[in-house]
């Protein structure tokens, strides 16, 4: 897998740097800054970018709106937005989008779980941090269906949306996949929409819903 | 013939026997030129002579009637001389009646006494009195044609002047050199009789001539009603009906004088009525534009007379039931006339306001129901300068407040004066109980509507005053809710700033020590051991500047010695300072705010003392004295500290403020610096 990290702290860039080589993938360009990604994406043609929400110069949103400008130039390529902490504000409509991730930078120290996020990204699958999903699923109104799930349906769903497959979930959850595959048909009738068999665009329909009906 | 010349004279108005008393005060307010009051003196002068020389001679009801009636007249003519000196209608007023009352009243009686008591000179002044009622005749005629405003109704009118003028020259000697006018005299002869005059030809052409002009001008006044309108209508309403009876009266009493007896009635009453239209027309009609100040001195006058009439009743009633001469009677007639006083006046004054002033009472009227509004909480009280601009008619007129901590005047939404104030408007400062409230702009020009604004003023002080309250409450409210402003937004700010120190700080650091730590895992796992512990120095290089970092950020918090008191808290500031610092602190605990404020002073003091003023001593100290908590903070250093904008001094400034307390900095270059905090800590 080739890999474009842009991170402000040289340090952190470093040790991602490290991580990712330790992880036998390539790491292409390392930049300390977002004004350089789209040019570095065009000449080393990358499977992922990993980017850091705030940057110079304002460190505020810029590698939100970077990661946005490269979703619209390359749909394919996978975009992992680290950030210290968790707002959607800039990142709410990113989210529903195929190959992006939103991750808290403390998980790149579970190293195997985080490589498998950034690969699953990198093929155009979902990793979203479960502050993310705590957050969409946070204030909702009494009249929306997502309210209408049961505590163990919510976490299925919280699950899905982090990017898990039926048997990750399962074996997350120490439950029988019959028994989830079982859950996520009862969510997935509750939110109306279409059973399907593609992990991936499940979890986008339901990423679509909550990110639209965001409060 | 006495009766003749006496019906020629003025009467009396109702309000007679406040004329004086009004005048003295219109002189003062109306810039009254010297001749109107001493045209007025002379005929109140002569009508006392007049009045004293007669007493049993003649009919105490016709020289009461008399003299009152010249009084009423003159008094009236001053008013209107003074107030309008160009129009000839306040002479005319002032000159029939002097007329009348030196020659007629004043000559008359000195006649009839002179031949009582045997004096001199007594058949002049019977001749004079006897000839007085002509010429003030003239006086009526040109009265009624030039009445009010002083001008013709039309030229051709001038002809009816001229016709009275030349029947009086004619009727004068025909009446005052005739024999047969004996009878008028005490001695039943005329002494200036001329038997060679055709005196009755004379009289008789000269009468006609004059009766007519009498009657023209008459009707003249009735023209000059029918042509007007409005106010001008109501004024004319009285004077015109009165005068028209009186040129009937007056020249049926002249044909008719020897053949009815008692004729004389009709005349004394057409004059009398003449006086009191004229009176109406001013007083309630506003005609001259004299809304007359029946001020404070009737009202006390009036009361006065009321309050010894209740004392003289009080005295006889119970001196009858307890005997004369008693204390007790004394006493309580003094007590009864003092507690009477305030509600008379009160009384008195509303009686002669409704009376006379209609304007100026109902806009009294109008403040005082607003200041009941305002007491049962129906009105604001910056209405008041709503209600003082209807009052008086001045749209732009402005109520100014003063503030008293700034000294600055702000209207009544707490905007502060234009600058540069208006000049061209007239100010009028107010106050209440000797202290300034505030000024008032207005553009009011007559003399009556700036006593009547500043009548309303001071009865609406009341409401002033609490609008002036009102202001000020708004203003230091603005001012607390922007401090208050202030502190929330340096709290928020200084939250993100913590928040951003950690996120991009020591937890950037943690996560890069923790991939450092991966990193050596992975190395020990793939025999690049060696490798591994380089590795592991550089996280543990990282673990100290984050140790650093976190101490950075700690500082500036309350810290958890202040959970123990402001004692061990003030101690650990001393420990950590570079410089011996000296502590003094109470164990006693204090509100939390009030804590952490004067631990944050004591912080602050202390970095300053040994950062900038190059201390080697500090005393740091923090005592209660009564119901403040007293933080000072004293160094040895260089002085000369200034609390910067911006600065920890300047926040701290704002953080002491904030609750209520006061920051002091004495800090004289090379005399040391002592920061001195009152606090308010409560009892």
């Amino acid at each position: 897998m080739r890999v474009v990290i842009a991170e402000d702290q040289v340090l952190l860039r470093a040790g991602l740097g490290r991580l990712f080589a330790d992880g036998g993938h390539d790491v292409v360009a390392s930049l300390g800054d977002a004004d350089a990604l789209p040019a570095a994406v065009s000449t080393t043609n990358p499977d992922l970018v990993v980017v850091d929400i705030r940057m110079p110069p304002t460190f505020t949103d810029e590698g939100a709106r970077a990661a946005r400008e490269l979703k619209q130039l390359h749909p394919k390529l996978g975009v992992l937005v680290l950030s210290q902490h968790i707002e959607t504000t800039h990142t709410i409509d990113l989210i529903p989008l195929a190959g992006f991730g939103y991750l808290l930078k403390d998980r790149v120290l579970e190293v195997d779980d985080f490589l498998s996020a950034a690969e699953r990204v990198a093929r155009g699958g979902s990793a979203l941090d479960p502050h993310v999903v705590a957050t969409l699923l946070s204030g909702r109104r009494s009249d929306d269906p997502l309210a209408a799930l049961t505590d163990r349906e919510r976490t299925v769903l919280q699950l899905m949306a982090e990017g898990l497959t039926n048997t990750g979930i399962a074996k997350r959850l120490h439950l029988s996949e019959r028994t989830i595959e079982a859950h996520v048909r009862h969510l997935l009738t509750k939110l109306n929409m279409p059973e399907s068999e593609d992990d991936h665009r499940r979890v986008l329909a339901v990423l679509a819903h909550m990110s639209a009906t965001q409060p | 013939m006495e009766q003749q010349k006496r019906a020629s004279q003025l009467s009396a108005s109702t309000i007679g026997r406040a004329v004086r008393r009004r005048q003295t005060e219109a002189v003062r307010r109306l810039h009254l030129t010297l001749a109107p009051g001493l045209l007025l003196g002379l005929t109140v002068v002569s009508e006392v002579a007049a009045v004293l020389l007669g007493w049993n001679l003649t009919s105490r009801f016709n020289t009461v009637m008399y003299a009152f009636s010249a009084v009423v007249m003159a008094g009236a003519g001053a008013l209107i001389a003074a107030r309008h000196p160009r129009n000839p209608i306040g002479w005319l007023f002032c000159g029939n009646a002097l007329f009348s009352a030196l020659l007629g009243d004043a000559a008359l009686r000195w006649g009839l006494r002179a031949a009582a008591e045997g004096w001199p000179g007594g058949a002049v002044g019977e001749w004079l009195a006897t000839t007085s009622w002509l010429p003030n005749g003239l006086g009526w005629i040109l009265t009624f044609l030039l009445f009010p405003d002083g001008h013709l109704p039309g030229r051709r009118w001038g002809m009816v002047a001229w016709a009275g003028a030349l029947g009086l020259v004619l009727a004068v000697p025909g009446w005052s050199l005739s024999p047969g006018a004996g009878s008028e005299f005490v001695s039943g002869r005329n002494p200036l009789a001329v038997e060679a005059l055709p005196t009755d030809a004379l009289f008789s052409v000269g009468m006609t001539l004059f009766l007519g002009a009498l009657v023209a001008s008459a009707a003249s006044l009735m023209v000059r009603f029918r042509q007007s309108t409005g106010d001008e209508r109501q004024q004319l309403k009285w004077f015109v009906a009165a005068a028209a009876f009186a040129s009937v009266a007056l020249s049926t009493t002249a044909v008719l004088w020897y053949v009815t007896p008692g004729i004389e009635v009709l005349a004394a009453t057409a004059v009398t009525a003449l006086s009191l239209a004229a009176s109406v027309a001013i007083l309630r009609y506003r005609l001259y534009d004299i809304d007359v100040i029946v001020d404070r001195t009737v009202v006390y006058g009036t009361v006065t007379g009321l309050l010894a009439a209740t004392y003289g009743l009080t005295t006889l009633i119970l001196g009858t039931s307890l005997g004369a001469g008693s204390g007790w009677v004394t006493a309580a007639a003094t007590l009864v006339v003092a507690v009477a006083f305030r509600p008379l006046r009160d009384r008195v004054q509303d009686v002669v306001d409704r009376r006379f002033h209609r304007a100026r009472y109902q806009a009294m009227r109008r403040m005082a129901d607003f200041l009941e509004a305002l007491r049962a909480g129906r009105a604001a009280p910056e209405e008041v300068q709503g209600v003082l601009r209807e009052l008086t008619g001045d749209p732009r007129l402005e109520l100014l407040v003063l503030l008293p901590e700034s000294q600055l005047y702000v209207d009544v939404n707490g905007v502060p004066e234009a600058d540069p104030p208006d000049g061209q408007r007239e100010r009028l400062d107010v106050e209440r109980a000797g202290r300034p409230l505030g000024r008032v702009l207005h553009d009011t020009a007559t003399q009556e509507d700036l006593i009547l604004l500043r009548s309303l003023i001071e009865s609406g002080g009341l409401a002033i005053e609490i609008a002036r309250l009102h202001v000020e409450l708004r203003r230091q409210l603005a001012e607390v809710q922007a401090s208050r402003a202030r502190i929330v937004n340096a709290g928020t700010e200084e939250r993100r700033r913590l928040e951003r120190d950690l996120h991009d700080g020591a937890q950037q650091r943690l996560v890069s020590i923790g991939l450092a730590l991966r990193h050596a895992q992975h190395q020990l796992g793939t025999s690049k051991v060696e490798y591994a512990t380089r590795t592991l120095d550089e996280a543990m290089v990282e673990v100290k500047m984050a140790i650093d970092e976190l101490r950075e950020l700690a500082r500036g918090l309350p810290p958890a010695q202040l959970d123990a008191g402001l004692a061990p808290a003030f101690l650990d500031l001393a420990r950590r300072a570079s410089v011996p610092v000296e502590v003094t602190a109470p164990r006693e605990r204090f509100d939390r705010g009030i804590e952490g404020a004067a631990y944050f002073i004591g912080c602050e003091g202390l970095t300053n003392a040994v950062k900038h003023a190059q201390a080697t001593s500090i005393s740091l100290s923090a005592r209660r004295e009564d119901d403040r908590l007293v933080v000072t903070v004293i160094d040895d250093g260089i002085g000369g500290a200034e609390p910067a904008p911006g600065s920890g001094l300047s926040g701290l400034t704002d953080r002491v403020a904030a609750l209520g307390g006061a920051l002091r900095i004495d800090s004289r270059p090379g005399a040391g610096t002592t920061l001195t905090a009152e606090l308010p800590c409560g009892s």
